[in-house]
């Protein structure tokens, strides 16, 4: 190693003059330090001796956790120099932590980010450890506290008072917590900014018109998550107080938000991004998100009843929409109506995402051609997009780069037309046509060379299974000879789709005697 | 003070003598991808050469290569069509596909001279070595002394296990 050698010699001359008094005095503390530990070394040949402790740190910023940890193990020095390096932690939250935790906040002093995660079974840490971490990590920034049954709203209050300077990001899950624990957040942290809460315990009530309601406290919420959260309508105060919210989202949150999404549209207009799955509104709730005029991403997931009006007055009421994902039930009637008013009114959209909505030529064909930015187009379970439907995407989508077409009854005759079509097509996913065949597939990506085009087609996954190779979607270029024996390989589909068959006409059956 | 050149002249060139006082002569713009030289220019003008104590023309040539590289980057020439991000990433790939020892010589002077982008690189390339390996590995790699007692590594052991990885 000739270079460190001579680098050495250059070290031990005189600090560059022009170098500032402090980066000389830094460099100085170094060159004793390393004095010290050259004795112990036989091998002069340790790079990391002649680096600053801050080039060792950077090189283990590079690195992934487990490779940190075993970078502490190397010797005394890279201990000490990646223990005050770290600034993310993830601990396992059981009790018997509490003993290690002191040793450990002791290693890690400049701790911004923490985790702390138990298991439904084990016995978690409590307050006063909680506490403890408060007191000694005085620099935290985002805590994230996973499954830690041992804690209550009271730990929870006297945490908050103690990273209140700091605090920004605070997420929990599967606590005990309930309104009033995370209340004590909001008020004490007025720099928090992101919220997440799920699953907590505390938020099962059987009386909510007795319950404590969640309120904007001190901090302006700019993004908020709430999953499985039983009460979650007692957020209302905090949703619709939160005047600079950007992102909202609400997720599997039981009760109907229709009347509640009218309050807080009143109160608070800023939200540009709200994702909404499996929540109870139906198209009042929808005219009330149409109030949100900012609002560019639009995720509207399985809600209890949607039609071509909810569409409509979303569409019209938010004409910045870039993305927007409808995932409606088959049976909705939300089809062509509502997509013509998003065509009309939603120039900017980038992405559209539809699942399960009866979309035909007639309102495609206007979203090709008004929203002329649209580069990600996925059209799920839809029985109404046939082969004219893809022709007309084909025409007249001229951005679009990604399409993902799934479940529906489209053929290779349809995937002729994007041989000419869509020039800055660079992606397609066919998934779940059954009359779309290997060969057309290969056709398109042998006349396309920038398209990469997958199938899961039956014949190619079953036949790829068998040959070793993994299942799953396969692109046909490499891999031409997998389209020899469809019709062979085709049957264990089949029976799987005559066992759906049976399984749908029993459910039928079923509902049906219910019913009467 | 030195100022020198008049606003006519198309590129100042500045002097940099290497540990084993080999001379280098480059463009100003090359030498102000390091922050340091950059603040040494600024401090002193161009006409007196800058001496870097303790970088050897090797390692100062290969830096200076990649220095000019990137300053070439920043350039737009009409007749050209402009380097991509996915060409500098490949050039960047080369440059760091040397002997480890070159690699640790890098990093120092990289970070004498205070040039970001290629301690970065370099660090990167550092960390791509050790990834994966164990403590003994690591320390065979890089000649480093184990200088933990049995008890002290089982402690540090006993604390990790705590962490997720």
């Amino acid at each position: 190693m000739g270079q460190g050698a001579s680098t050495v010699t250059a070290c031990s001359g005189n600090p560059s003059r022009v170098q500032e008094d402090e980066d000389d005095d830094e460099r100085e503390g170094h060159r004793k330090e390393q004095d010290e530990e050259e004795e112990e070394v036989e091998d002069g040949n340790d790079w990391t001796l002649y680096a600053p402790d801050e080039c060792v740190a950077s090189v283990f910023r590079k690195l992934p956790t487990a490779d940190r940890n075993r970078c502490a193990l190397v010797c005394k020095r890279w201990h000490r120099v990646e223990g005050q390096g770290r600034q993310r932690l993830s601990l396992h939250a059981v009790a018997e932590l509490g003993l290690a935790l002191p040793g450990l906040l002791d290693r890690f002093p400049h701790i911004t980010k923490l985790a702390l995660k138990c298991d439904r079974r084990t016995v978690s840490i409590d307050d006063e450890t909680l506490c403890s971490v408060g007191r000694a990590c005085r620099q935290l920034q985002k805590v994230k506290l996973k499954a830690c049954k041992g804690l209550s709203d009271r730990g929870l209050e006297e945490f908050a008072e103690l990273v209140s300077g700091t605090l920004r990001k605070f997420s929990c899950g599967s606590c005990q917590f309930g309104p009033r624990g995370i209340n004590a957040v909001l008020y004490h942290c007025s720099n928090l900014e992101d919220l997440t809460v799920k699953r907590l315990r505390g938020f099962v009530m059987p009386n909510p018109s007795t319950a404590e309601h969640v309120l904007p406290g001190s901090c302006s919420i700019k993004r908020l998550c709430v999953k499985d959260l039983p009460s979650a309508q007692l957020l209302g105060p905090l949703i619709a107080g939160s005047k600079s919210l950007h992102t909202l989202i609400l997720s599997r949150v039981p009760g109907n938000w229709d009347l509640l999404l009218e309050i807080i549209t009143e109160h608070t207009t800023s939200p540009v991004e709200f994702h909404m799955e499996k929540v109870g509104v139906t198209d009042r709730g929808l005219k009330a998100v149409a109030r949100w005029s900012n609002l560019q991403v639009l995720y509207l997931v399985k809600p209890t009843e949607c039609t071509n009006q909810g569409l409509s007055a979303v569409a019209s009421g938010c004409p910045l929409l870039r993305k927007l994902h409808v995932d409606v039930m088959k049976s909705s009637r939300v089809g062509d109506e509502g997509l013509l008013m998003v065509a009309r009114k939603c120039r900017h959209l980038q992405e559209l995402v539809i699942i399960g909505v009866s979309a035909t030529s007639a309102s495609l064909s206007l979203v090709a051609s008004e929203c002329s930015r649209l580069e990600r187009l996925a059209i799920c379970t839809s029985d109404t997009f046939g082969d004219p439907e893809l022709s007309c995407i084909a025409d007249k989508c001229l951005a679009l780069k990604k399409l993902c077409i799934k479940g529906c009854p489209i053929s290779d005759r349809g995937m002729e037309a994007l041989v000419s079509g869509c020039p800055s097509l660079v992606k397609m996913k066919v998934k779940k046509c059954r009359n779309v065949t290997p060969a057309s597939v290969a056709c398109l990506n042998s006349n396309r060379v920038s398209l990469v085009v997958t199938l899961d087609a039956p014949s190619t996954t079953s036949n790829a299974a068998h040959n070793g190779v993994p299942p799953g979607p396969v692109n046909v270029i490499v891999n031409p000879g997998n389209n020899v024996r469809p019709s062979h390989s085709r049957t264990p589909l089949a029976r799987a789709r005559l066992a759906i068959n049976l399984v749908a006409c029993h459910v039928l059956r079923w509902s049906a005697s219910n019913g009467s | 003070m030195h100022f020198q050149g008049s606003p006519n002249m198309a590129e100042k060139r500045v002097k940099l003598i290497s540990s084993d006082n080999d001379e280098f002569e480059v463009d100003e713009a090359v030498a102000f991808e390091s922050e340091t030289l950059r603040n040494m220019i600024q401090d002193t003008g161009t006409n007196v050469p800058i001496s870097i104590p303790n970088v050897s023309s090797d390692i100062l040539a290969k830096v200076l290569e990649y220095c000019s590289y990137h300053a070439e980057t920043m350039e737009t020439h009409d007749d050209k069509p402009p380097i991509t991000d996915a060409q500098i990433r490949e050039w960047d790939a080369d440059f760091v596909d040397v002997h480890p020892a070159t690699l640790y010589s890098l990093i120092l002077a990289a970070n004498y001279l205070n040039i970001k982008n290629l301690l970065d690189l370099i660090c990167q390339a550092v960390a791509n070595n050790i990834r994966g390996k164990t403590a003994v590995e690591i320390r065979k790699i890089l000649h480093i002394q184990d200088d933990f007692t049995y008890e002290e590594e089982m402690e540090i052991r006993r604390e990790t296990k705590w962490a997720f990885d």
